[in-house]
């Protein structure tokens, strides 16, 4: 099979999609001619026009509240944040509009926008532009939330979220645009709402997002040298959560680790620890572990930032005392 | 610095139909607000209401021969008045106040700010006010890009329009030409505070428009004709693809912010002069009375049918029944 970056493929879902629909509209900042500066966008305004894609002032509430007026009125808006740390400029309109407007006004609208979010750590950005800021959302209601791991799994999860009729938040990992992998040349979709277990395994269970379903791929490898077999299991949207994947590996391993680049504070692992508890308590046989960020800004220095995050080493050890239990 | 419209109204021009409507969505919207107090003085609704009373003028004036159905419209949070005046229909607005399954949002309940009517063009507003700022634009772009000439109205307050996504809207507004207008109902007062203390601006706060390269202008909005040729000739303009108007329409209010207020942060001889000299409703009524457009027995009527209709709606909604508790799990997705 033909291998591809994650921005690549991406950008394939982008075409494929605005192709599809003449209603799909793509703006940002930047996004035009430019082509993005992660370059996610090039070539689709020389491909769809200057009406479908369009560079829009610097002004984040703007370029979301517009979405939410296009979309309720039969366009299929894709916006695009040039940092995901931009959530905070645009908040009121993420949080209370674009997952609230439908719902509040009785149900009788169509939110299909799909605002994409370039996250996390990579290569010196510093404390506003490092950030991943998908767990505030997992607490507003009315919000799909997108995060994946692979050009696979990016171009199948982003032409799902484009054809839906609600608002999705797509996060994409900053370090994974040059990722290569697997996509097929033929059309695919990935349903939200089904995680994928990225490797089977039936000691530890460990629950990773984004780039850290790469970090937990490469310390299961290593694990599995001492024999200790490690399930990797990526939720690959944390809204709607696919609980019965999550938990039947659970009830499978008994141990269940979290990895994730987020403040470890209230962050995504949080949320799954405590559904894990609630729902499988009596099947495991140590607590669950988490591995986030420290709970501090992430500094600008290149070499501060690998310190932020979660290690190949560091799941390893977790994984060891997990079975020592 | 914005121009003061001001326009030779020649009341011939009109059908003695078209004025008596003016009148007729002017009674309807004060008599569905003194009605509303009533049934909250009887605790039946809770919550906020912010009164609009004494701003009818403004509303009915730009909406009614205006704006079509298919005209996009978001109100401000006095705005029974805008929804009344596009014609969003009674029962469904004292649903909404009761938490019936009457109200737009079928039981949800939803006050001013969340009711909707898709099939009128009434696209919601938002309790955090100034919202309807960014949508607007967002809705404006798509009534473009889809080669119609529906156009985008945007009501907000004077104490909204300091809100920061007003600059980012007009300057979108402007950048790509969209088929927008905004009306400021500018009523003095931001709940306490007055618009002088609350804008840097020097003069007016249509001024801000100018800046953006959009016309804009200042205007009397007690007097509901000429709030019709102003929103008029600005929808004129947006249909045709020239872009976005600002217009900054002056009014009082004359109850408090909102219900409970005591309004003791004015000075009671101005409301008083509001009340008495410039009432929108009673000068248009003496207007027509003086030039023989109307009689007496044309405007009670017109009341006595909006009284009728407006104590048929109120039954409408009263009866109407309150949701289960399944209704807060619906209409979350599409
Ligand atoms: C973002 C936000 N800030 C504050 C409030 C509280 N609030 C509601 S109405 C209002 C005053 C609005 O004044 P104005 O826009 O002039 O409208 P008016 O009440 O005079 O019609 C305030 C401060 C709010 N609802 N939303």
């Amino acid at each position: 099979m033909r291998t591809l970056t994650m921005r690549a493929a991406i950008l394939e879902a982008l075409s494929e999609e605005m192709e599809r629909d003449e209603k799909t509209v793509l703006f940002g900042e930047d996004v035009g001619k430019f082509g993005g500066i992660n370059a996610v966008t090039k070539g689709l305004y020389e491909k769809f026009g200057n009406k479908r894609v369009f560079d829009t002032p610097i002004a984040e509430s703007t370029i979301v509240g517009a979405a939410l007026g296009m979309a309720i009125t039969g366009l299929r808006p894709i916006p695009e944040l040039q940092f995901g740390d931009f959530v905070g400029i645009a908040f009121d309109e993420i949080f209370n509009k674009l997952g609230k407007w439908r719902y509040m006004h009785g149900g009788s609208m169509e939110v299909p926008v799909t605002l994409r979010l370039p996250i996390g750590i990579a290569g010196g950005a510093g404390p506003e532009h490092s950030q991943s800021p998908q767990a505030l959302f997992m607490h507003g209601p009315g919000l799909h939330i997108a995060i994946p791991s692979t050009p696979y799994d990016a171009k199948g999860l982003l032409k799902t979220a484009i054809r839906d009729n609600n608002a999705v938040l797509f996060f994409e990992h900053k370090v994974l645009y040059d990722l290569k992998g697997e996509v097929p040349e033929e059309e695919y979709l990935i349903p939200l709402g089904q995680a994928d277990v990225k490797r089977e395994g039936s000691d530890v269970t460990i629950i990773a997002t984004a780039l850290q379903v790469h970090t937990a791929l490469d310390a299961a490898e290593s694990l599995s040298k001492e024999g200790i077999e490690v399930e990797v299991v990526d939720p690959r949207t944390l809204a709607p959560l696919d609980k019965e994947t999550i938990l039947g590996s659970v009830r499978k391993t008994g141990r269940v680790l979290i990895v994730h680049e987020e403040p470890k504070t209230g962050g995504s692992g949080a949320e799954l620890a405590a559904q894990i508890s609630e729902e499988a308590i009596f099947d495991l046989q140590a607590p669950v572990r988490r591995i986030g960020g420290p709970d501090v800004p992430i500094a600008q220095s290149l070499h501060l930032e690998q310190f932020y995050r979660p290690s190949e080493q560091q799941i390893i050890d977790t994984v060891m005392e997990l079975m020592e239990y | 610095m914005a121009e003061i419209y001001q326009k030779e109204i020649n009341l011939r021009d009109y059908s003695k139909e078209n004025l008596m409507a003016f009148y007729r969505t002017m009674v309807k919207i004060r008599k569905f607000d003194e009605n509303l107090i009533q049934l909250m003085h009887e605790g039946k609704v809770s919550g906020f209401y912010h009164s609009g009373i004494g701003s009818e003028g403004l509303s009915a004036g730009s909406i009614v021969h205006n704006l079509r159905d298919e005209d996009y419209l978001y109100y401000n949070h006095r705005g029974c008045n805008q929804k009344i005046a596009k014609g969003v229909p009674l029962s469904k607005l004292y649903g909404d106040f009761l938490g019936t399954v009457e109200g737009t949002t079928r039981g949800l309940g939803a006050g001013i700010v969340h009711s909707a009517d898709v099939s009128r063009g009434v696209l919601g507003q938002a309790g955090t006010i100034g919202s309807q700022f960014n949508i607007a634009v967002g809705t404006a772009y798509s009534a473009k890009f889809q080669g119609t000439d529906r156009v985008t109205v945007c009501y907000f307050g004077d104490g909204a329009a300091a809100r920061e996504p007003l600059h980012g809207s007009l300057n979108w507004a402007g950048i790509y030409e969209l088929p927008i207008i905004y009306i400021c109902e500018n009523n003095e007062y931001a709940i306490s505070c007055h618009t002088s203390e609350m804008h840097a601006v020097k003069e007016h706060i249509a001024d801000w428009a100018d800046g953006y390269g959009i016309p804009n202008c200042v205007v009397d909005g007690n007097d509901v004709l000429l709030m019709h040729e102003v929103a008029k000739e600005a929808i004129e303009r947006a249909r045709k693809g020239e872009g976005p108007t600002f217009i900054e329409a002056k009014t009082f209010r004359h109850r408090g912010h909102f219900e409970g207020d005591p309004y003791d942060y004015v000075d009671p001889e101005v409301v008083k002069e509001w009340k008495e000299k410039r009432d929108p409703i009673k000068n248009f009524k003496k207007r027509l009375l003086e030039n023989n457009i109307c009689s007496e027995n044309d405007f009670s009527k017109i009341d006595e049918q909006v009284d009728h209709e407006i104590q048929k709606a109120i039954k409408t909604a009263e009866s109407a029944p309150l949701p289960g508790r399944e209704r807060i799990f619906e209409g979350l997705f599409a």
